[in-house]
């Protein structure tokens, strides 16, 4: 199977990504430093507990969201220079999503929802392409239908063939099973592995799930906007106990803090307490 | 009881925190409460404006005698000499013909000139103080060339000798006719002829009772007043009576302000139909704001709040949306109505303020509130079934339902059915070609009623139109690419929204464009009627119907100031295929030559084929003969004959002519070779170029031919045709307002149901102006789907009312207004989705996407 190395030229990357939201006292680091590169037609997950900045990174790595300080390189392009327009324009033409939520349009039917971001573009599709995604995710008898008529698993699927089908240089899956049952879950991971075999698509996934997680080639682990493990060809067992350190990491870390603000009055900041118990 | 308080409570604190979104929500009824409170301000503005310059019977007037057969001056002078009376003057007016001419003169009026008594102000020159002398309104000199110091002859009354009164002053006059002259009371009286007076008015001295006085005058009245008059006056009302000065005032400020009543009853139903629109709004805006709340209600519902407590819950909050709304539009007519007299009479126009009426003010904020309250039970009973599970459901896909329930579509069939039935009864019921003691009202109650049913069905129905309506207009939409095909697919992916929405614009369009249909199909009648009632500016004839004197019309011709002079024969003693039909004559005017030749309209056949050996005819004189275009007609003058074929009948033809013939057939018949009429036009516009054009004519034509201004008549026509039209369009204009104000916030609220969706669109890669560009489209059609439905109702609709009314009138649909309607509207909701399309742009695809909620 894969062999983990250093690759020359990733698919994208992240070099010292800070995201700093809000600021002052109630500045929170959600990416404290993070450089990580995804190696192209590699299946990769993030993984982390809540608040490690997962989604974060992810958003930043995707322009969906502009990073405090450091880079995001996607092939050679430097995604923190750009402008909204220019960034609206690399989603449009060399990124793919696919979101917990599905986020179909309900007016469109699945076909349409299929070649939307390419209409966008103003480009056509490219048919034997579009042929053999929707052959792989066997949803040729549902092009028709619109998202109210499809289950959720069909759903999913649609919207992986949107990111599939306009040959994107990253997919980006955000939690994708995550309003899945573990059946229809596990039929959409199966796939996704699969367009990375057969279509050499880089993909790039969130969850929160090890068994999920399971189906990727790589799992890189995150807790306090850093970057706390890296697994290759890693397994359901493998990543539970990645996980399990990390959080008791975390727990520590955490007691920590609360141990201080009852020292510090400075510390008893209503919002920091909030999140602080939250985390 | 604590817990439906509380359930209570949490919809009404969050009405009452985001005071914004319940202005939005609320929006329409705003709109409709500023019309409301609006008119009644407008009410009160006009009523004052119009009882503040009525120019009546003076204020300084204590007692007022006047009789069905006036006053003698010996009775005016009798009263003067009662006791208690510090003034009295006579009134009187006449008609004076400048000799020669037909209808052509000046109105005398008797007035005192100055005191507190004078209706005019002298403006140079002095006031009449002797017979023969006059003075004249500014308007008047200027028309017949009059300065002070010239003269002026006159017919008098009676059949008397002509007099010439010299013209010793110029005075103003609240309203100006341009043919207005004041002179003494004497001379007037003597003028009208009998001595008599319409009325006398008297002041009294201070502190004179006015019951003695009356009675004294009374007395003087019935001494004064000549047993030979007395006992022809048989009836009461001969003997003069003595009213009081208030009395008379308030009468004739009842009369002048009757015609402000029966405008704002007109006013009234135009502004129900719009609260009708802004309801429809309420519900439509209210089932969208529930919509969004449907977890939190789910949520409320888990916990254990009842149904009925929600729905009493919701109904508050409804009420308090319209009491704050009411509240809202009536403070805006308020602020507006106030502020408006000042602004107006800086720009020169004497306005009145309006009063305080705080009634009128309470009764429509609790109107408001009560409507609004009944607009949100639909939506809210809706909104409280939704199961408590739904607060836990994750998924997104919250398409709106697309269909209607079975009940609705038989309800919306039966409705659509009924409004198709009672429709075909009028048809039935419309008029033949020559009804007798028709009354329209019946009928046009019935379309009414059909209309209503129209609508109701239109309502009840329009979610299954949209996607078909869809269909047709989007698709040249969906041939501009994507963002159009996605914007025709965001209005059909939800088309009860669409529906909602799109029955309010068409309820205004229906109204726009019924109004404008009627105006169309009146401005064509009126101009068919005018066209042969002042087929050109000028008309000279001879007094006695008789051929013009030789060289009249060369001089006609020579005065500069006219052009397109059609000099025409008419011969009064023809008959038409032994019918018998009087006063029409046989005229060879040639109606090409005339600049109203394109406002003639044929009521059958064609009017261009006009030529030798061809008729057009009078209708009224066809139908007496039994004939129509291509028959043919045998005109018979002595002892000649003409057979001619009849090319077309019209309803209005020029200088009264009975037939329009080719002079070729005339001289067949014998009629003699002079002009018995010339026809002229003004050459320039402007009232100055027509009174110097008539000042030029007459003295080219001197007292051998008569004058007739027709030009003055059409104005008048023309700028009561116009008003009627722009106060008719206004009142539907309020509905209209309504309809766009509903766009707005459908889109606005629509906009941030649909975050998710707009931040989908953003993240695969649409930019901004492409989104906020896509979403005005989506509010633009909005605007057209709700057009088209208002045009499907309004054309049937106004053909069958203009129908039933005259069923000979050929019904005009203008097809370039009509089509500017559509596309005002469109542009008019377009824009009102532009400012929440703006802000939906701004959402960031990462704030759209994160997260359930």
């Amino acid at each position: 199977m894969t062999t983990h190395h250093p690759d020359p030229s990733p698919a994208v990357a992240a070099v010292d990504l800070v995201k700093v939201y809000g600021r002052g006292e109630a500045a929170v680091r959600a990416l404290d430093g993070v450089s990580v590169g995804f190696r192209r037609a590699a299946f990769t997950a993030i993984m982390g507990p809540s608040g490690s900045g997962k989604s974060t990174l992810m958003h930043c790595l995707a322009g969906l969201d502009t990073a405090t300080s450091g880079q995001v390189l996607l092939g050679d392009t430097d995604l923190g220079r750009q402008s909204d327009r220019a960034l609206t324009r690399v989603r449009r033409d060399r990124i793919g999503f696919v979101f917990q939520a599905f986020n179909l349009l309900p007016q469109l039917t699945a076909v349409q929802n299929i070649t939307l971001p390419l209409d966008l573009a103003g480009r056509a599709p490219d048919r034997e392409l579009l042929a053999r995604v929707v052959d792989a995710l066997r949803i040729g008898d549902r092009l028709t239908h619109r998202p109210s008529e499809l289950s959720g698993g069909q759903q999913q699927r649609v919207a992986l063939a949107r990111a599939l089908v306009a040959r994107p240089e990253v997919v980006f899956a955000d939690e994708p099973t995550g309003n899945l049952d573990s059946r229809a879950g596990a039929e959409v991971l199966a796939l996704l592995r699969d367009c990375v075999r057969t279509l050499g698509q880089t993909v790039v996934m969130v969850t929160h799930d090890p068994a999920a997680a399971a189906y990727a080639d790589r799992v890189v682990l995150l807790a306090d906007g850093r970057i706390a493990g890296d697994l290759a060809s890693p397994d359901h067992a493998s990543i539970t106990a990645a996980l399990h350190a990390v959080s008791l990491r975390d727990e520590a870390r955490h007691e920590r803090i609360l141990r201080d603000r009852d020292r510090d009055p400075a510390l008893r900041d209503p919002a920091l307490r909030g999140s602080a118990v939250t985390r | 009881m604590t817990r439906r308080t509380s359930v209570l409570r949490a919809q009404l604190v969050d009405a009452v925190r985001r005071p914004a979104r319940t202005l939005l929500t609320g929006l329409a009824v705003v709109v409709a409460a500023f019309v409301v409170f609006g008119s009644v301000l407008g009410y009160q503005i006009t009523e004052r404006t119009v009882l503040a310059d009525i120019g009546g019977t003076p204020a300084a007037v204590d007692l007022l005698v006047s009789g069905e057969d006036g006053v003698s001056t010996e009775a005016l002078a009798a009263i003067r000499k009662v006791p208690g009376v510090a003034e009295a003057v006579g009134r009187t007016d006449s008609f004076h013909e400048f000799p020669g001419t037909s209808g052509d003169g000046i109105s005398v009026y008797a007035d005192p000139g100055s005191g507190p008594f004078a209706t005019v102000r002298l403006l140079s020159g002095d006031y009449p103080d002797a017979a023969d002398e006059i003075a004249v309104t500014p308007r008047t000199a200027q028309r017949l060339g009059l300065d002070v110091g010239g003269t002026v002859r006159l017919a008098a009354a009676d059949r008397g000798r002509p007099v010439t009164l010299t013209v010793v002053g110029v005075v103003a006059t609240p309203d100006d006719h341009g043919t207005t002259g004041y002179t003494t009371e004497t001379f007037a009286a003597r003028l009208a002829g009998q001595d008599r007076l319409r009325q006398i008015e008297l002041r009294l001295t201070p502190g004179a009772d006015p019951a003695e006085v009356t009675a004294a005058v009374t007395a003087a009245l019935s001494r004064a007043t000549p047993a030979g008059v007395q006992s022809r006056a048989t009836s009461a009302g001969a003997q003069p009576v003595v009213r009081t000065g208030a009395e008379v005032r308030q009468e004739e400020a009842e009369r002048a302000v009757a015609g402000v009543r029966n405008l704002f009853a007109l006013a009234t139903m135009f502004v129900a139909i719009a609260v009708v629109a802004a309801v429809l709004v309420a519900v439509s805006t209210f089932r969208i704001v529930f919509a969004q709340r449907m977890r939190q209600l789910a949520l409320l519902r888990a916990v254990g709040a009842g149904r009925a407590g929600l729905l009493r819950a919701l109904v508050a909050e409804g009420a308090f949306t319209g009491l704050v709304a009411g509240l809202a539009g009536v403070l805006g007519a308020y602020a507006l109505g106030h502020a408006l007299p000042p602004l107006l009479r800086a720009f020169g126009l004497d306005v009145a303020a309006p009063g305080h009426p705080v009634g009128a003010a309470l009764a429509v904020v609790l109107g408001a509130a009560g409507v609004t309250a009944l607009a949100v039970l639909a939506p809210a009973a809706t909104a409280v079934r939704v199961a408590p599970l739904e607060a836990l459901r994750t998924a997104t896909t919250t398409a709106g339902r697309r269909g209607i329930g079975r009940l609705r579509l038989v309800t919306g069939i039966l409705l659509a059915a009924g409004a198709a039935l009672v429709g075909g009864l009028v048809v039935t019921m419309l008029p033949g070609p020559n009804p007798e003691n028709y009354d329209p009202l019946g009928p046009l109650l019935v379309i009414v009623a059909s209309g209503a049913l129209a609508f109701a069905a239109l309502v009840a129905l329009g979610p299954l139109l949209v996607r078909p309506a869809l269909a047709v207009l989007g698709w040249p939409l969906r041939r501009l690419g994507p963002l159009g095909r996605l914007a025709v697919g965001g209005v059909g992916g939800a088309p009860r929204r669409a529906a909602a929405v799109g029955v309010v614009v068409a309820l205004g369009v229906t109204l726009t464009a019924g109004a404008l249909i009627g105006v169309a199909t009146l401005n064509t009648l009126i101009r068919g009627e005018l066209a042969g009632m002042a087929p050109a500016d000028i008309g000279v004839t001879d007094p006695d119907a008789a051929p013009l004197p030789p060289g009249l019309v060369e001089r006609v011709r020579a005065v500069g100031a006219l052009d397109r002079v059609v000099p025409y024969r008419s011969s009064a003693d023809v008959r038409v295929d032994q019918v018998d039909h009087d006063g029409l004559a046989a005229v060879d005017l040639e109606l090409r030559a005339l600049g109203t030749w394109g406002e003639f309209g044929a009521s059958a056949g064609s009017l261009a084929d006009a030529g030798p050996g061809r008729v057009v005819l009078r209708r009224s004189l066809a139908d007496a003969a039994g004939v129509g275009p291509g028959d043919s007609v045998t005109v018979v003058r002595g002892d000649r004959s003409v057979r001619l074929r009849v090319t077309a009948t019209m309803t209005d033809t020029p200088v009264r002519a009975g037939l329009l013939v080719d002079p070729a057939d005339l001289d067949r018949l014998g009629v003699p070779a002079g002009p018995t009429g010339v026809l002229a036009d003004v050459a320039d516009d402007g009232e100055q170029a027509r009174s110097a054009a008539v000042r030029a004519l007459r003295s080219a034509v001197g007292p051998e031919a008569s004058i007739q201004v027709h030009a003055d008549d059409r104005d008048d026509l023309d700028g009561r045709l116009r008003e009627l039209s722009t106060v008719l369009l206004s009142l539907v204009g309020l509905t209209v307002l309504v309809a766009v104000v509903g766009v707005g916030t459908t889109t606005g609220l629509s906009v941030v149901e649909r975050t998710r969706e707009s931040g989908l669109l953003r993240a695969v890669g649409m930019t901004r102006r492409r989104l906020a560009a896509m979403l005005t489209v989506e509010a633009g059609l909005y605007g057209v789907v709700g057009a088209t439905f208002g045009l499907l109702l309004a054309l049937p609709y106004s053909w069958l009312a203009i129908v039933a009314v005259d069923a000979q009138v050929t019904v005009e649909f203008p097809a370039g207004p009509l089509a500017l309607v559509v596309l005002m509207l469109a542009a008019a909701t377009a824009l009102a989705g532009l400012l929440p399309a703006r802000r939906a742009s701004r959402v960031s695809p990462m704030a759209a996407l994160s997260t359930g909620e």
